[in-house]
């Protein structure tokens, strides 16, 4: 009788233990997509911005007109969604660049970069930029807890188990650390 | 503040302050005088137990009655010039940091603000505080004072006895970004003393919210974070402030506790002893404890620099 008891004991406390290691794998995945909504979310701040900047700065670039709609369209595509996450991700780069290079033309508008509307507008968005990167860094963290998770023991175990693979974290792709070449941007 | 204002310090301490302290030495002298006769008298009075009494606990007592007799004395006859001290040297030392700066030697950041804070829960019973600054550095308002927070328990015997939860200074200043939630940077304890195991049991107690994971190995070695959004505390601790607190923490030799809420920023620097206090039984006429109120006001009020809080490139101006 002891021993039956005993060993319930042991099944249960194992039970346990796999229903906790479960949930917490599940909740670790969770919380990677609910990182990448994070992000998700700031960009749309961002994309909800480009009009505004747009009709802000287009009366004073007469020749930057082909970067501003380029901009347009790219935020329209971005905006229309049905983008797996690799092209969102590879989208906004372009959008990133695209709208560095804007801020850095301004330079040579000097009444364009005095007027008030402009240097709110430029506040929003390095506001904007430093989230999205906290958005990106609260998802590469996220990412980083999920992939332990999957490889440690004995939680690798159960992951297997579960198909769950690596994910890979954000890294800041080649074209945003490069300085933005402004000639080649509005030489197209 | 530049470093000019700390080179230049003794000259100026020469020119302006010397012909303050040197009224106040003389104040100074007179309660040394005082309180060496009033030391005499009960000794004198004390004394003679000794030979009365052979027991040791019974010799105790007109000892410590003495003692409090005297420290008693000793207070209400320096308060005068304690604050004479505060009001005429303190007061120029805080106005040569910064002119805008405001002294106010017997206020105190409130209790109200203090638990605003968040970062002690503990219920408070005694609250005091005192050496309140008030101004703005550039675009930035701050505040702070001296505080000593504590707790009473009463044992079996009805006895009630002081705990501290917080003494040293309290800081609270104006944050340069937006944000909406509570964040916590506190003293990493847990990770110190029991290493991942600490780690692990952080993310259990949800007091201050989610434990948040930061990629600066340095900074999280000596601090652990919570916030009630991921996204925010990151956006609040970019990299570029994890290292200005790591800084600051080293700078200030001090367990350092912070909070951001409500579009400010909290800062807890303990310290045990009390400070910006002159001595009564050494001498004011030298620079070291000149010095020492410097660097202990210029600690804080630099906190703006310390942290950027003056950078303004986001909406907040």
């Amino acid at each position: 009788m002891g021993a039956i008891i005993v060993l319930l004991g042991i099944i249960a406390f194992i039970v346990l233990v796999i229903v906790v290691m479960y949930n917490g794998l599940v909740g670790k995945k969770n919380t990677t997509e609910n990182a990448f909504a994070g992000i998700d979310t700031m960009l749309k701040k961002r994309y909800d911005l480009i009009p505004n900047l747009v009709a802000t700065v287009q009366q004073y670039m007469q020749h930057e007109k082909s970067t501003l709609t380029q901009v347009t369209e790219m935020r329209a595509r971005a905006m229309a969604g049905g983008m797996s996450n690799d092209e969102k991700v590879a989208l906004d780069n372009q959008i990133s660049k695209a709208i560095g290079g804007i801020m850095v033309a301004v330079e040579n508008y000097p009444d364009l970069k005095a007027s008030e509307n402009f240097d709110q507008l430029q506040r929003t968005m390095t506001e904007i930029e430093e989230q999205i990167s906290a958005a990106r860094r609260a998802y590469n963290a996220a990412i980083t807890a999920y992939n332990n998770g999957i490889e440690m023991f004995p939680t690798n175990i159960l992951a297997g188990m579960m198909n769950y693979k690596r994910k890979e974290v954000f890294v800041i792709p080649e074209v945003q650390r490069e300085n933005v070449d402004v000639k080649d941007l509005f030489s197209k | 503040m530049d470093l000019q204002k700390s080179k230049q310090l003794y000259p100026f301490y020469v020119k302006e302050l010397v012909p303050e302290i040197e009224l106040l030495e003389q104040d100074r002298k007179k309660i040394v005088k005082k309180m060496t006769i009033i030391g005499l008298v009960l000794a004198a009075l004390v004394i003679p137990f000794f030979f009365i009494v052979d027991e040791i606990g019974t010799m105790i007592f007109p000892v410590i009655i003495a003692a409090v007799i005297f420290g008693w004395i000793l207070h209400y006859s320096s308060r005068d010039y304690a604050s004479d001290f505060k009001d005429s040297v303190l007061q120029k030392i805080v106005a040569y940091i910064d002119p805008s700066l405001v002294y106010t030697p017997t206020m105190s950041i409130s209790e109200g603000q203090f638990m605003q804070s968040g970062i002690f829960r503990k219920g408070i019973d005694e609250f005091d505080g005192d050496d309140y600054v008030e101004g703005k550095i550039g675009a930035t308002k701050i505040e702070f004072s001296e505080i000593h927070a504590q707790y009473e328990t009463r044992d079996s015997k009805g006895r009630t006895s002081h705990h501290t939860i917080f003494k040293g200074l309290f800081f609270i200043g104006d944050f340069n970004k937006h944000f909406s939630g509570d964040t916590y940077v506190l003293p990493d304890q847990a990770e110190r003393l029991l290493g991942g195991l600490g780690g692990m049991l952080q993310g259990v107690s949800k007091k201050y919210g989610e434990l948040v994971k930061l990629e600066d190995p340095v900074f999280e070695k000596e601090f652990v974070v919570y916030s009630e959004d991921q996204i925010e505390a990151r956006y609040i601790l970019s990299p570029a402030l994890m290292e200005r607190i790591t800084k600051f923490k080293q700078k200030s030799g001090s367990r350092i506790s912070m909070s951001f809420k409500g579009s400010k920023v909290y800062v807890a620097i303990p310290f045990a002893k009390n400070l910006f206090e002159p001595k009564i039984f050494s001498t004011i006429l030298d620079f070291k404890p000149v010095k020492e109120f410097f660097d202990d006001f210029a600690l804080t009020i630099d906190i703006v620099e310390d942290l950027n809080l003056n950078t303004r490139i986001w909406t907040k101006k």
